[in-house]
């Protein structure tokens, strides 16, 4: 389980994300919505252990993000919009340099790496280097290298961002497969039809504050809007992100 | 398997496929240097040939002696031609190598002057006026044996002292100390420019790829990613280096350079020298590893490092130089400067005169150095503000190029950011030494006081108004409080003895040539009350408000938003440099403390006033001290160091100063960002 409980993160003057209180269950798929700049990105980060919340506690399974930071992140998986590869690793030197960080080795290793491979659909592109696999190919890899360790929680930095449909939708089955496998899920988007789709619940922040969390059903009666868009435009109104100083 | 060994593996993978590495490491010293070499060397030897294989043609103007043209002709070198234009122009226009102008033989004088014209801009003529004054020589050889014989005097009266020079350095000696003033720079440069791609893609380019963010939130901990990263930089520097101390010794040896055997040198290294070389390399190429590691990092992209790093690569080729220029010694204190050491322990290893002692230190140093930077990367590694751009102290990003916000109007209440202040500071640095030099040059002292104030001061002032910062929050012009005042005065009172005893101190490395101290000392001299007061206004009065509104104004206003310690120690050091010139660099150490001093003063008080009033106490007191008949015997000797009664005084003093401005309460941030950054 994820759970943001007052989570504060300021940079100098500036508040990123203000007292955030959040929780994501197993088998549980939230998305965060919001503007640019509103801090979803920052909330993330947080969670994956890369920055130190000002205030608050970001936990993972109990483990707190700045006091067990190696123990949270062997319970995720952190997929960033940019799918972080290395451009002259081969697609299964990945996958396999990623599983040996997560203390794999041996048999075991190669089986899981091997198991990655034929569920992404890998196999023709294996031993090609990063650098030279189309987008979707990129896509899959970086999915193999999210799961290998098979944590019980994913994290999902606006994972369809410049994707194809095709692409995409190789991360919406994704995300529902995991979720039936009991997996945690907290993912950011800007896409309505995404959050449609995928998410069980929401939370939408502005200015770095949760205007509003619940099902896509309850932000529409919240805001009396016909769909998540109007119910969107409704909560942040016209903000453009800016945190407050 | 440890978390660092299995990022050094794939580091290592990656590295090697990567073909500028490839190229830096392999082809540049395996292929490249031998092929340059002996290309380079033929090339040459093809000029001199070409140069050799036709007499060089050689004009005589004046009455010449048949013998001299019997001479001329014989030597099979030169060819005699007439003039057909003046003899400047004919040399300048290639029509002959040299003139040989014969003045008249006047009755009864026993010397003729010749000149000999040549251009040496032109290797034609540089050979032409070696070939015709070998000429010359033998002419006047005979014309000599002649009148020694016309006199019954043998060959040797004319030369009462034979002379003859004989090196006891043994031809490999010879060879060593040769390849000891090239090897060791191309082995630095070799080991940096081995470690500096690696470093900059292992750390920007990874930020830039995104993958530094994933790599993070796999459960290794920072100091193992940081070792796995540096590990890798500094075993490519190291292998670059061997490969090219390797290719360069065989190249050597193997006798195809014609030009070494021709001159009978032998540059043949013993084995036990090559493993020394190499066991030095090994903590060089650390040291540049992690530093470059910790800079690197600090870019979000491989061309933002690249930038960056370039400049500290030229920093770095300044020490590294120091070998080849003549007269620097190899001294124990050389041995601790970094780079520096190392290039001239090669140089000895290769002249075969190293010592164990010099040798030791500057292993000790430079793997000291070495560790030092690796803190410094691993604290890079391990700190959010870098890895993810983050600032705990303010997330201002200036959009644009630095200059963007000097250009924009009416956003009172602003300071400038680190960089446009140091960018500031550097502009105004290099106008003063241009112009300000200038000024001083053609106007003397007047110059000095108007570049003060037109190079200084008046810019600053401009940059404020039209850049649009708020002039109090930039400058500091707060009125200090008592307790700040007093403390600043007790700071200054201790401060002051203090830079002198640094410089003297200082004297023991760096010796003070008398020339520039008697004109130091005659600068600060003033004779009459009226060249007292004129001392005063442009050595006490003028830099406590011009030099204060730069470096306290706007260096300081700009750079406040940095951790305190960094805002103090940059603006000292800022100022120490700002002070050096070729003649001064002496007063760096002195001038960077009092800046240190004056900064963290003015940070603690949020006033400028108080930096101008300790500057112009510092200052004003070196005038008097100078000029004051009942003070000058306390600098009698201006080499001694301070009275050493002043010394537990200038302690207490500094100390009481230090206890009352860091007991003041926290000045207010009149910062306000320049725009706000934005999280996505």
């Amino acid at each position: 389980m994820i759970r943001f409980q007052g989570l504060t993160k300021r940079y100098g003057r500036l508040t990123a994300v203000r007292d955030l209180t959040l929780e994501v269950r197993p088998g549980e798929v939230v998305a965060l919505l919001g503007p640019n700049g509103a801090g979803k990105t920052t909330a993330l980060r947080c969670l994956a252990t890369l920055l130190a919340p000002s205030a608050g506690t970001v936990t993972v399974f109990g483990a707190d993000a700045v006091r067990e930071p190696l123990e949270v992140r062997r319970r995720i998986a952190f997929l960033a919009a940019s799918m972080g590869l290395y451009e002259r690793l081969s697609a299964r030197e990945l996958v396999t340099y990623f599983g040996r960080l997560h203390g794999m080795e041996g048999p075991a290793l190669e089986e899981r790496v091997d198991a990655l491979v034929d569920l992404f659909g890998i196999g023709e592109f294996r031993d090609r280097w990063c650098g030279r696999l189309s987008t979707g190919q990129r896509q899959r890899v970086s999915l193999a290298r999210a799961l290998v360790h098979d944590p019980p929680v994913l994290i999902l930095d606006e994972p369809t961002l410049g994707l194809d449909v095709l692409s995409g939708r190789t991360i919406h089955d994704f995300i529902s497969r995991e979720r039936a496998r009991g997996k945690a899920v907290l993912f950011s988007t800007h896409q309505m039809e995404e959050v449609d789709l995928l998410a069980d619940r929401v939370g939408v922040l502005r200015r770095g504050e949760l205007v509003a969390q619940g099902t896509p059903q309850e932000l529409l009666e919240i805001t009396g809007a016909t769909n998540l868009v109007r119910a969107f435009l409704a909560l942040v109104g016209d903000s453009e992100g800016g945190e407050a100083a | 398997m440890s978390p660092w060994w299995i990022v050094f593996t794939k580091e290592l993978r990656e590295t090697v496929r990567d073909r500028r590495t490839l190229l830096m490491m392999v082809v540049v010293p395996v292929l490249l240097y031998p092929v340059l070499l002996v290309v380079g060397e033929q090339i040459l030897l093809f000029g001199q040939r070409r140069l050799e294989s036709y007499a060089a043609p050689v004009a005589i103007v004046g009455e010449a002696p048949t013998e001299l043209l019997a001479l001329v002709d014989s030597s099979g070198t030169l060819r005699r031609t007439t003039l057909s234009q003046k003899p400047e122009e004919a040399l300048r226009a290639d029509a002959v190598a040299a003139v040989v102008v014969l003045g008249p033989q006047v009755e009864g004088e026993d010397t003729r002057s010749v000149t000999l014209l040549y251009d040496a801009t032109s290797d034609q003529s540089l050979r032409g006026r070696r070939e015709a004054s070998r000429v010359l020589d033998a002419w006047r050889d005979t014309l000599l044996a002649r009148r020694l014989e016309a006199r019954g005097l043998s060959g040797s009266f004319a030369r009462p002292v034979a002379v003859a020079d004989s090196s006891v350095a043994r031809p490999e000696e010879v060879g060593g100390y040769t390849l000891g003033r090239i090897l060791p720079l191309l082995l630095v440069v070799i080991t940096l420019l081995g470690a500096f791609y690696p470093a900059i893609d292992l750390a920007a380019g990874e930020k830039e790829r995104g993958t530094l963010e994933t790599l993070l939130t796999a459960p290794v901990p920072p100091g193992a990613v940081v070792i796995g990263k540096f590990v890798t930089v500094a075993l490519i520097g190291i292998v670059a280096a061997a490969l090219n101390l390797g290719s360069m010794l065989l190249t050597f040896q193997t006798g195809v350079l014609q030009i070494a055997s021709q001159v009978g040198l032998d540059v043949s290294l013993p084995v036990g020298s090559v493993v020394v070389i190499f066991l030095t390399l090994i903590p060089l190429a650390v040291l540049f590893g992690a530093l470059f590691l910790g800079l690197a990092v600090r870019s979000s992209s491989f061309k933002e490092a690249q930038n960056a790093l370039t400049p500290v690569y030229m920093v770095v080729l300044i020490p590294a130089m120091l070998p080849l220029f003549p007269g620097i010694a190899f001294t124990p204190l050389m041995a601790l400067v970094p780079v520096a050491g190392v290039t001239f322990f090669f140089r000895d290893l290769m002249g075969g005169d190293a010592r164990l002692f010099t040798g030791l230190l500057v292993l000790a140093s430079t793997a000291l150095y070495a560790v030092g930077a690796l803190i410094f990367a691993a604290r890079a590694f391990g700190s959010e503000a870098v890895l993810f751009g983050g600032d705990e102290e303010g997330a201002e990003v200036t959009p644009g190029p630095w200059w963007s916000a000097m250009v924009r109007r009416g956003r009172a209440g602003r300071v400038p950011d680190p960089r446009t202040a140091v960018f500031f500071v550097a502009g105004v640095a290099v106008l003063f030494f241009w112009l300000g030099i200038t000024l001083q040059v053609h106007l003397g002292e007047r110059g000095l006081l108007a570049s003060e104030w037109l190079l200084l001061f008046v810019p600053a002032l401009l940059f404020v108004r039209l850049a649009g910062f708020d002039f109090r929050g930039t400058l500091s012009l707060r009125r200090p409080s008592g307790s700040g005042v007093l403390g600043a005065l007790l700071l200054v009172a201790g401060a002051t003895p203090l830079a002198w005893g640094i410089g003297w101190v200082q004297t023991f490395f760096l010796p003070i040539p008398w020339e520039i101290l008697e004109g130091l000392e005659k600068l600060v001299t003033a004779e009459t009350p009226g060249r007292l007061a004129w001392l005063l206004l442009l050595l006490a009065v003028t830099p406590a408000v011009c030099e204060e509104v730069v470096f306290r104004g706007v260096l300081l206003g700009g750079t406040r938003s940095l951790a305190p310690w960094r805002v103090v120690l940059l603006n000292g050091l800022v100022f120490g440099a700002f002070h050096l010139s070729f003649e001064t660099a002496i007063r760096f150490l002195p001038t960077a403390w009092l800046g240190i001093v004056i900064a963290w003063a003015v940070l603690k008080t949020g006033s400028i006033w108080v930096g101008s009033l300790m500057h112009l106490l510092n200052n004003g007191t070196i005038v008097l001290l100078a000029s004051v008949p009942a003070l000058q015997a306390l600098i009698s000797d201006s080499n001694a160091p301070p009275p050493l009664w002043v010394m537990p005084l200038a302690v207490m003093s500094l100390y009481g100063g230090v206890r009352i401005l860091a007991s003041l309460p926290e000045v207010g941030d009149v910062r306000q960002p320049l725009t706000s950054s934005e999280d996505s």
